[in-house]
């Protein structure tokens, strides 16, 4: 992996308006996504990843809005930008020719009206690219990504079966060479055959094309497989961050090991299986200190009244937790 | 030693031979214009068998509607009979069937007769005269209506909650609750007696008398001139409908999935606009359209009555009321022809917007 950040997160924090009052969905965010870099995002519905995903390229619903922060992003000459800081017009400019998006809803993310070629042509128009340029390179990704090529170019997207609007969705979002992408569940939607297939499929362009992901996702065994660095989200935070292997065998946040906890591994039997206690945080009005802290079995005192701040343990792992060493002995334990 | 040539497994599956599009697209279409064609004329039967019955039941005939009309004139009845026998080649103690299948036979030779009341005056010539205003006047109005409430619906959704939209939302919702001959009669009591914007008795007919017809700026502008009440009646009656239609269309296409990720790719926001939005928002919209073109011919009948515009709503109404069997047989047919023919071009239209259906019918044949 190059030591270059291709996008530096800063503070960010995301709002939505709701009837209620302000719903603080992301708070003051921060890291750093390598060149070749695939990070995952996990963590619970409703914890933010989606909205930060969202964020990151200014797609947000309009009744939210980012309060603070920068995004900044390296361009291919080394020029840095503010992503936050883009006008509508270089906005939309550096949008999928930069950084581009596979959307969870693989079923409708595609105009049923147009065919698939359009879709590339208006795609490649918009950011200059010539039309002979753009097909060949479509009919390249798509033979990439084990489509028949000519068939799914000239196809309307009902004619195409779930999987293969996935992929077809995935090979569009590479047609403008962007440095990173970014995936919200793009296997959620499909059986577990295609999922397996598309996962393929990522890994073998990303190796082909060099490409850094950040990848939201709640399924615990796709984000190990595919991810270099994992981060965990909780109630709009990263609580955990670091390498795959760091943070899915020797995790040091409370909650990262309950998630874990909760997923089924094949090596132990399902009485192991532990559900987290308790709902998500309100959001509106979060509880004091760690928000994890009612639903945490390491809570002390310290953690009702104080938010742990994001703090570096070993190379590389972020956790914000005032019982790490705690939970990594229990994960230690547990999982020996 | 086997002679099943080996396949690597790389090589795709080769795709069922297709064969091509234009030849495809010409076995389809006519499968399907037989198809089509064979329906339209089976309802356009049905429809003339039923209303030519249907209107015989009416109370009365036109003879007796006319002896009524010379006994009130202090003619003694008999004297009156004859006289009304007389008039009209029509005799209403013909048998049911023999006057049907006379008419079935005339009308296989395209021949609708001649009126009753009108006595030498061929129906189908009546039809080719008052017919065009009908066209011009309720078809102009549906235009004019539809593409305003398209644009408006549009806006409206782009900007919802906005001053602009609640207002026109209000707006819209009243006039869509009003019927159409009220409206007429709105703008002639209100912009006719009370406002005295124009004198109603100058706007009856289609055109100012003594102006030769012609391509004259003349005659144009008269025509312009008795069309603008109807129209403007049209217009107002339909509009509601339309940008209320156009903006729950055009909300929901909003919310899709597919504009999201046209602008996650940088789409320019008049390309998102017109491929993406309106095409989507517009499809239900296109079936209405279609049909409403269908009713044009019928739709009008108050309308016209109350402008006195010389159109085939007009007539339609003195005919029922002169019970001239010949003239409603050969409007209800035009009717008929017209909306049996506007839902043929709402599924071509559709078909053409709509890649999901074209298929579906290629599917079936």
């Amino acid at each position: 992996m190059a030591e270059r950040p291709v996008l530096q997160v800063r503070n960010v924090s995301i709002s939505y308006l709701a009837r209620r009052g302000r719903v603080r969905a992301v708070s003051d965010v921060s890291f750093d996504l390598h060149e070749g870099e695939t990070l995952a995002l996990i963590g619970e519905s409703g914890c933010g990843k989606s909205t930060l995903n969202l964020g990151l390229i200014r797609q947000l619903p309009a009744n939210a809005t980012i309060d603070s922060g920068s995004i900044l992003y390296t361009r291919r000459d080394g020029q840095i930008v503010d992503v936050l800081k883009l006008r509508p017009q270089e906005l939309r400019r550096f949008l999928w020719s930069e950084v581009s998006m596979v959307f969870q809803g693989a079923l409708n993310a595609l105009n049923p009206v147009l065919r698939v070629s359009d879709v590339v042509y208006d795609t490649a128009s918009a950011h200059g690219m010539p039309r002979a340029e753009a097909k060949r390179r479509a009919l390249d990704l798509f033979a990439r990504v084990r489509l028949d090529p000519e068939r799914v170019f000239n196809a309307y997207p009902h004619e195409l079966s779930g999987g293969m609007r996935q992929r077809v969705l995935l090979a569009i979002s590479l047609l403008l060479r962007p440095q990173i992408v970014l995936m919200d569940e793009p296997t959620t939607a499909v059986d577990i055959l295609t999922q397996r297939s598309i996962l393929d499929v990522l890994e073998k362009l990303r190796d082909e094309l060099n490409f850094s992901v950040i990848f939201v996702s709640h399924d615990l065994a796709v984000a190990a497989e595919i991810a270099d660095t994992v981060a965990t989200m909780y109630a709009g935070k990263i609580v955990e961050h670091g390498p795959v292997n760091d943070v899915f065998y020797r995790p040091r946040h409370a909650y990262t090991l309950s998630l874990l906890n909760a997923a089924p591994r094949l090596s132990a039997g399902a009485e192991e299986l532990a559900s987290i206690p308790g709902s998500p945080p309100d959001l509106i009005q979060p509880p004091p200190g760690c928000k994890f802290h009612p639903r945490c079995r390491f809570a002390s005192d310290l953690c009702r009244d104080k938010e742990p701040e994001l703090v570096s343990k070993e190379a590389g792992h972020l956790v914000a937790c005032h019982h790490s060493d705690e939970v990594l002995a229990t994960s230690r334990e547990v999982r020996a | 030693m086997s002679t099943v040539p080996a396949q690597s497994p790389t090589t795709p599956v080769p795709m069922a031979v297709i064969k091509p599009w234009h030849t495809r697209l010409r076995e389809r279409l006519f499968g399907y214009a037989i198809r089509v064609i064979l329906q339209g004329l089976i309802t356009v039967w049905a429809v003339t068998t039923f209303t030519f019955f249907l209107i015989r039941l009416m109370p009365g005939n036109p003879v007796d509607i006319k002896i009524d009309q010379l006994m009130q004139q202090g003619i003694p009845y008999e004297i009156a009979r004859n006289q009304a026998m007389g008039l009209f080649a029509f005799n209403p103690d013909e048998p049911l069937p023999v006057q049907y299948l006379a008419y079935l036979g005339n009308l296989l030779r395209f021949d609708l007769g001649n009126s009753i009341t009108n006595p030498g005056v061929r129906v189908i010539d009546q039809i080719a005269a008052f017919l065009p205003w009908t066209l011009f006047s309720v078809g102009s109005g549906l235009l004019i209506s539809f593409a305003l409430g398209v644009t408006l619906g549009t806006a409206m959704a782009y900007w919802r909650g906005s001053v602009f939209d609640n207002v026109l939302t209000a707006i819209a919702s009243i006039l869509y609750g009003i019927p159409d001959y009220i409206i007429a009669l709105l703008l002639l009591i209100v912009g006719g007696v009370q406002l005295r914007l124009f004198q109603i008795g100058e706007l009856r007919g289609a055109v100012d008398p003594g102006i030769a017809p012609g391509l004259t700026l003349e005659y144009i502008g008269s025509v312009l001139k008795h069309a603008l009440l109807p129209v403007s009646t049209y217009v107002l009656a339909s509009v509601g409908g339309w940008i209320l239609t156009m903006k729950s269309s055009t909300i929901a296409t909003l919310g899709e999935d597919y504009i999201a990720v046209a602008k996650a790719r940088g789409l320019p926001e008049r390309r998102i606009l017109t491929a993406y939005v309106a095409r989507n928002a517009m499809l239900p919209l296109v079936t209405r359209l279609a049909i409403s073109i269908g009713f044009v011919v019928g739709g009008s009948v108050i309308v016209e009555e109350l402008f006195q515009y010389p159109g085939l709503g007009r007539s339609l109404l003195r005919a029922i009321n002169s019970r001239d069997y010949t003239t409603m047989q050969g409007i209800f047919l035009v009717i008929s022809i017209s909306v049996v023919v506007s839902n043929m071009l709402a599924d071509l239209m559709m078909g053409w917007l709509d890649p999901r259906i074209r298929l579906g019918k290629g599917h079936r044949d």
